[in-house]
């Protein structure tokens, strides 16, 4: 199994656990970087989160479920957010949907077999103008089109040397 | 205090209050869900709505949220709102299975009586409906999310309420789960309270799972026998089991919460090895057989010996009136006053407790409303656990909670503790200005608006209950500083005030060793077990003439009887508990005596001989049989009239109604002996300090099937440090030597208990059942195992 | 194109940050410096307040006011927090000021909490702006070493430290008191008020929460005054300029600054460059989801907050999504109310259980199952939802529903009997 942190890393935000007044307001910035290092947030990570901020697991995992960007479940290399909000609906966010589907072979809430693509709905990633729109990992993509989809897709496969 | 109109009738309630308190107040059945006195309104559900006519705000609002105002009119029954709720309630059902056939809580369901009153009656979704999957959290609790509302009650009693850090509230939006990180036992001590305070079937009780409908339940108000401080409970039964404990609402002492071993521990009462038929020397006879034959032998026994030689033990967790009916016995026959402990210490400390002007006791209540509550030789979750409860909603409302003891106190909220050995303790008790930890704290006592001292009996004995009386004495100049003693016993207080001066002069031990005892009366106690020396005393009861007990648990003083009466339990008969806090509270019969239907049929159908009695039915009050032996056969209320004539600081016993809120003593006379402080200082020398356990060291827990997974393995306590220096690692073998013997058992480190001391848990049916509680550290010694000689 | 003045957007070269000393070239922390010489903090308020300034996070609150309620005179710490959450579907402006110029914000923050006296600074950010963070990063560090943020700012005596907080996803922490909650680490969750943060906000300390926009624009007013300011704006009651989203059915979808009280007409058909593919204008969500929808009849109306309540919808975060006439509105809606329920937090009854009730029905309707019990429902929830969940989502997401219910009904009929949708 990867490591779910640096040991680096949890020294630091251990250092920083015990200078805050109030450590629990960490424990986003915790969840991400595990999930950075990660991939996602396994038990393992919630618990290792609870121990660094001094409180028990489920008061962490009580926030690690309730952001839908914190991912309790195992992810794809890259994870596909397409919107579906009212913008990229009304300039064919639909029909993009639908085309990564097909060419992904997989539905919206899975994962390719190869371990490369989980295809998640989102909200309005705040693109509105550059309709329709996806975010892969943190990289915001806007304008698509079924070809520039193909490209986008072919390039990440090509990067990993799939 | 605002006045207002509600439906067209006014009430006046008190400053704070919401529209809501007030409909209660006056009866008008305003549905909702997640308001709940103890937790507070939140406004979550939105099922409260009403509609304010004149006030502030005007229009449908939610009712707890809304302060009641003077002049403020009302409507709970206008079209709007009516409509509003009934929109509520659906919304509410989208999910929800209709389980109703096969759920535990139909019949005394809120969300059923709820969405009746809303008036909800047909769903319009017809939708999937989403389900979830549910979590094992244990023996206690049953899980059925489905069944859900999202009221967050559950995460408010058990998180915000009860300070338990093992459940939560996860997801969001319509995917909402109350539940535990991962499956297992719930943590808490008080996780009971979930299954009262979900207003559906989400959680119930998984001990009396798929077993009665409420409505066939035979249910009287009661009081919690658990421990000294008489929580209000709710018991029910049917075919004579005791099947189940809800907690009753008294909102001077428990609320509506009561802990884990109240609610799960009463199945002692249905114990397969209770005692249910009159025995003389171990032969079944006939009831009257063996009253009159105890009769005759006693008249004998005192003729022949003198009426000295006779001696009655009474106990903490008999009624008043039992306790109070052998007292009469004893002058009857002439013979010395009773015992009412068959622990010298722990006697002597009920003694002052009820010595303490009715004025300067606290109740929970004041408790939960003090700003500086010092804990004093108490372990709450041990000895008195809905009392941590109470501490943490002092602490949330901004109190400081400090805590001297021993012990590896635990508490569901933030408090200061300062371990010290219970001798430096008492010592420091009886001159605190010499010490400047307690001179600090005097000061601050004093400084504090409404503080509370809070005393263990068991720890500080009679004599430390005395030094913390002056205690609080010397710091009340601005302020009343009140005491709240724990006894350990839910009568032990009421025996303190029947106890006679000079009791703990007279030792009942030494006496019966020296063959000056020839008859004891034993009346639902168990000497063998909870005198200071059980063993000791254990071989002193073989040698007495005549051991006569009246009992219905299943204890060693029960088998050594001469004469043996079975006992109705508190759940057969009425009577009076008088708490740690000079309440007198009553508790009424729930159910008749007898084998439960499990048993003689098997859980499958009565039996199939027909007798005139039941079968195990045999068990009668001890009141009818101490009253059978005086001759004085009178009813309850007859009785109590009769006390308070003897006895003016019960004044209002006759008043009394189960399930009310008790009340007080009055102030007695101080008639206590002189005594001084016993410590024996053991310099340099390891002490073992025993100790009550979580579960398994009262009267009842021990013998509750229930709790048994509960109940901690024998081990010895050490601090973590003192191990170390003495090259111990936890949970090795180590040897135990004491007087009472030795004892091979595990160490188990703990970090925030006293130096210099070991601690055992006492646990009858272990080894260490030889320990009781509520005395004095002995001295010992330890060894790692295969290292002594 | 526009002559309309530039304030927020005045440096904006797209697909370019501005950076520190390009923000200082062009007149960049001069309002600051300024208002530490010779500004009392109380002077400041009474300048916001007279500029007419309303919050740009979509309720439209009196920024001057809102100021006033804040207990300057408690001890510290005290916070002011800047929300930049802005997940509203169309409302992408503040995302589109940090891209371009994020020591505005830096400056504003210095400015406000100066106002205000507030001590410690947080600037929430949400999740899907990854760049703006880094930009904010930068800015904050840049400022810093500039001697604008920490101790005694220049040389005033005034303490200020600024933290950034990235978010994990959802729309619920635009609601001040639940992002108040997510900051602290809890579950985010509204809170009931009162208290109000201004009382007891973040870490139970006084707490004002400002927009991005809102921030931005203190530098501009500090520098220009309020009657300048007030002055900006097309209408008489309007004040200042506007960032306006622009997205859905149209040739150009971009962000402008645009004066408050500019009509619709201009924004889609100059700004815009009209409706796409030359179909006609339908309606148009003028500030975000959650405002009703204007239709044609309302193309003359001055864009501005009052103007925009009285005719029933809300002038929320000036994100204008516009949909054509081949655009079935029952569907729009349907979108918009998945992402309400989608977004609820899961506290209250009618937001958590009433809106996805919405949903089904919507897409019943939308399915051609719908009858006319299903629109009746419909309305039902509607009146039911609207001003009676905890907090102001579910009473957003049903400004939608209500616009189609007040100006589309037909259309609605239209699907139950024809048994279909019509488009």
């Amino acid at each position: 199994m990867k490591k779910l942190l640096l040991k680096k890393q949890i020294d630091t935000f251990r250092s920083k656990a015990q200078k805050l007044e109030h450590p629990r307001e960490m424990i986003i910035d915790l969840l991400r970087a595990i999930q950075d290092h990660h991939g996602w947030v396994p038990d393992e990570g919630v618990e290792l989160a609870a121990d660094i901020l001094g409180i028990a697991p489920i008061e962490v995992e009580e926030i690690a479920t309730f952001y839908d960007k914190i991912y309790r479940r195992p992810v794809g290399r890259f994870t596909i957010h397409i919107c579906d909000s009212i913008c990229c609906w009304t300039r064919g966010g639909e029909e993009i949907a639908a085309h990564l589907q097909t060419q992904l072979k997989i539905k919206l809430g899975q994962t390719t077999a190869d371990g490369l693509f989980t295809l998640l709905p989102t909200c309005c990633l705040g693109g509105c103008g550059r309709a329709p729109s996806m975010m892969i990992g943190r990289r915001f993509h806007g304008n698509l089109t079924c070809d520039e989809l193909d490209r986008i897709i072919a390039e990440l496969r090509e990067e990993t040397g799939g | 205090m605002p006045t207002l109109t509600i439906d067209n009738q006014t009430v006046t309630v008190a400053e704070g209050a919401s529209v809501l308190d007030a409909a209660i107040a006056l009866g008008i059945v305003v549905p909702h869900f997640c308001y709940h006195h103890a937790l507070g309104a939140v406004g979550a559900c939105r099922q409260c709505a009403v509609t304010i006519l004149e006030g502030k705000q005007k229009g449908l609002k939610m009712s707890c949220l809304v302060a009641a105002e003077d002049g403020m009119v009302v409507s709970s029954g206008d079209a709007e709102s009516v409509a509003f709720r009934r929109q509520v309630s659906e919304w509410l059902m989208t999910n929800h299975p209709h389980d109703c056939p096969v759920c535990d809580e139909g019949g005394e369901c809120q969300l059923q009586e709820m969405t009746i009153g809303a008036g909800h009656g047909i769903r319009r979704y017809q939708g999937n409906k989403k389900t979830y999957i549910n979590q094992d959290l244990g023996p206690f609790v049953m899980q059925e999310m489905n069944r859900c509302i999202q009221c967050y009650r559950c995460v408010r009693t058990y998180k915000d309420y009860c300070g338990g850090r093992d459940f939560g509230v996860l997801g969001a939006q319509q995917r909402i789960f109350f539940g535990r990180f991962k499956d297992g036992p719930l943590e808490s001590d008080f996780s009971g309270n979930l299954i009262d305070f979900c207003p559906t079937g989400v959680f119930t009780d998984r001990t009396n799972r798929f077993k009665t409908r409420y409505w066939d339940l035979q249910q009287a108000p009661s009081i919690c026998p658990h421990c000294s401080l008489g929580c209000s409970t709710l018991p029910g039964g049917r075919y004579q089991e005791l099947q189940r404990v809800r907690a009753g609402g008294n909102r001077l002492t428990n609320d509506s919460f009561i802990c884990d071993r109240a609610r799960f521990g009463s199945d002692w009462n249905n114990h397969p090895q209770r005692p249910r038929e009159a025995r003389i020397a171990g032969e079944r006879v006939e009831f009257s057989t063996a009253l009159e034959q105890l009769e005759a032998r006693l008249h004998k026994l005192v003729e022949e010996y003198g009426a000295g030689a006779l001696r009655l033990l009474g106990s903490s967790r008999a009624s008043f009136e039992v306790n109070l009916l052998l007292k009469r016995l004893a002058e009857k026959f002439g013979a010395p006053p009773p015992y009412y402990d068959a622990h010298p210490r722990r006697g002597f400390a009920a003694r002052v407790a009820a010595s303490i002007p009715s004025g300067q006791l606290a109740s929970l209540k004041q408790l939960r409303g003090s700003d500086l509550i010092l804990v004093v030789g108490v372990d709450p979750l041990a000895e008195a656990p809905v009392l941590a409860l109470a501490l943490r909603q002092a602490a949330r409302s901004g109190a400081r909670i400090v805590v001297l003891d021993p012990r590896p106190v635990e508490l569901p909220c933030d408090f200061e503790h300062h371990p010290l050995t219970q001798e430096t303790l008492l010592w420091s008790l009886s001159a605190p200005e010499e010490h400047e930890l307690f001179e600090t704290l005097r000061q601050q006592l004093e400084a504090s608006q409404r503080p509370v001292l809070v005393a263990g009996g068991d720890l500080l004995g009679g004599e430390g209950l005395r030094l913390l009386l002056r205690l609080s004495e010397s710091c009340c100049a601005a302020h009343d500083c009140l005491i709240f003693p724990v006894l350990h016993g839910p009568n032990s207080f009421g025996g303190g005030l029947l106890g006679e001066a000079g009791d703990s002069q007279r030792n009942l031990l030494e006496d019966i060793e020296n063959g000056q005892v020839r008859a004891l009366i034993c009346v639902e106690n168990d000497p063998a077990l909870e005198h200071s020396e059980p063993g000791r005393m254990q071989l002193a009861l073989s040698r007495i003439e005549l051991l006569a007990v009246f009992d219905h648990l299943p204890t060693n003083t029960v088998a050594a009887a001469d004469i043996f009466l079975p006992t109705r339990t508190l759940y057969e008969c009425g009577g009076t508990f008088i708490n740690n806090e000079g309440r007198m509270q009553r508790f009424e019969p729930v159910l008749e005596p007898g084998l439960p239907l499990a048993v003689t049929g098997g859980g499958d159908h009565p039996p199939r001989q027909f007798e005139k009695t039941a079968p195990g039915s045999a068990p009668r009050s001890a009141v009818h049989l101490l009253q059978w032996l005086l001759k004085d056969r009178q009813n309850l209320l007859g009785l109590w009239r009769q006390i308070i004539k003897e006895i003016p600081c019960l004044r209002d016993l006759d008043r009394l109604e189960a399930g009310d809120s008790g009340r007080r003593i009055a102030d007695c006379e101080d008639k206590l002996e002189e005594s001084r402080l016993e410590i024996w200082a053991h310099e340099g020398e390891l002490q073992v300090l025993p100790i009550t356990a979580r579960y398994g060291s009262d009267h009842y827990s021990r013998l509750s099937h229930n709790l048994a997974s509960r109940i901690e393995r024998p081990c010895i306590w050490i601090h973590s440090v003192e191990a170390a220096e003495r090259g111990f690692v936890d949970g090795q073998q180590v040897v135990l030597r004491t007087a009472s013997g030795h004892f091979h058992l595990p160490l188990q480190f703990k970090a925030t208990m006293a130096r210099g001391r070991l601690m055992v848990p006492c646990l009858s049916g272990t080894p260490l059942e030889v320990f009781t509680p509520g005395g004095l550290s002995l001295p010992c010694q330890l060894y790692a195992e295969g290292d002594h000689g | 194109m526009s002559s309309t003045p530039q304030l927020l957007f005045k440096n904006r070269t797209p697909g370019k940050t501005l950076l520190f000393k390009e923000y200082c070239q062009t007149g960049g922390y001069q309002a600051l410096a300024k208002a530490l010489k010779t500004m009392a903090p109380a002077e400041i308020v009474q300048l916001v307040k007279a500029s007419g300034l309303r919050g740009r996070g979509g309720a439209g609150f009196s920024t001057g006011l809102k100021w006033s309620f804040f207990p300057s005179d408690k001890p510290a710490p005290k916070y002011l927090v800047c929300n930049c959450d802005e997940m509203e579907p169309g409302t992408y402006k503040d995302g589109e000021l940090l891209a371009a110029d994020p020591h505005q914000l830096v400056e504003g923050m210095i400015l406000s909490a100066y106002a205000l006296q507030a001590d410690v600074g947080y600037i929430f950010i949400r999740y899907a702006y990854d760049r703006q963070l880094r930009n904010l990063q930068q800015a904050v560090a840049e400022a810093e070493n500039a001697g604008y943020l920490g101790k005694n700012i220049l040389g005033s005596g005034f303490d200020l430290e600024i933290h950034l907080h990235s978010s994990a996803g959802r729309y619920i922490l635009g609601e001040e008191t639940a992002l108040l909650n997510g900051l602290e680490g809890k579950r985010p969750n509204p809170r009931l008020k009162p208290p109000f943060p201004a009382e007891r906000g973040l870490f139970g300390r006084p707490t004002t929460v400002n927009n991005v926009e809102t921030i931005a624009n203190i530098p501009h007013i500090v520098n220009g005054g309020a009657e300048w300011f007030k002055g900006l704006a097309r209408n008489l009651e309007g004040a200042g300029t506007k960032l306006f989203g622009l997205s859905g059915h149209l040739n150009i979808t971009e962000c402008f600054e645009l004066p408050v009280g500019i009509p619709l007409r201009e924004v889609v058909e100059l700004h815009g460059g009209g409706v796409w593919k030359k179909h006609k204008f339908k309606a148009c969500l003028p500030g975000g989801a959650s405002t009703p929808f204007l239709t044609a009849e309302h193309m003359d109306i001055p864009l501005d907050f009052d103007t925009l309540a009285a005719v029933g919808s809300r002038f929320g975060t000036a994100g204008v999504t516009v949909f054509d006439d081949r655009t079935c509105m029952v569907a729009v809606t349907l979108n918009l109310l998945k992402f309400f329920a989608r977004e609820s937090c899961g506290w209250c009854t009618p937001c958590r259980d009433g809106l996805p009730l919405v949903c089904w029905l919507l897409e019943k309707i939308e399915k051609g199952a719908g009858t006319r019990d299903d629109l009746a429902m419909l309305k039902q929830q509607q009146r039911h939802i609207s001003g009676r969940s905890f907090c102001a989502l579910a009473d957003g997401a049903m400004g939608p529903l209500d616009g189609l219910l007040r100006l589309f009904e037909q259309e609605v009929i239209d699907h139950i009997e024809k048994g279909h949708c019509p488009f």
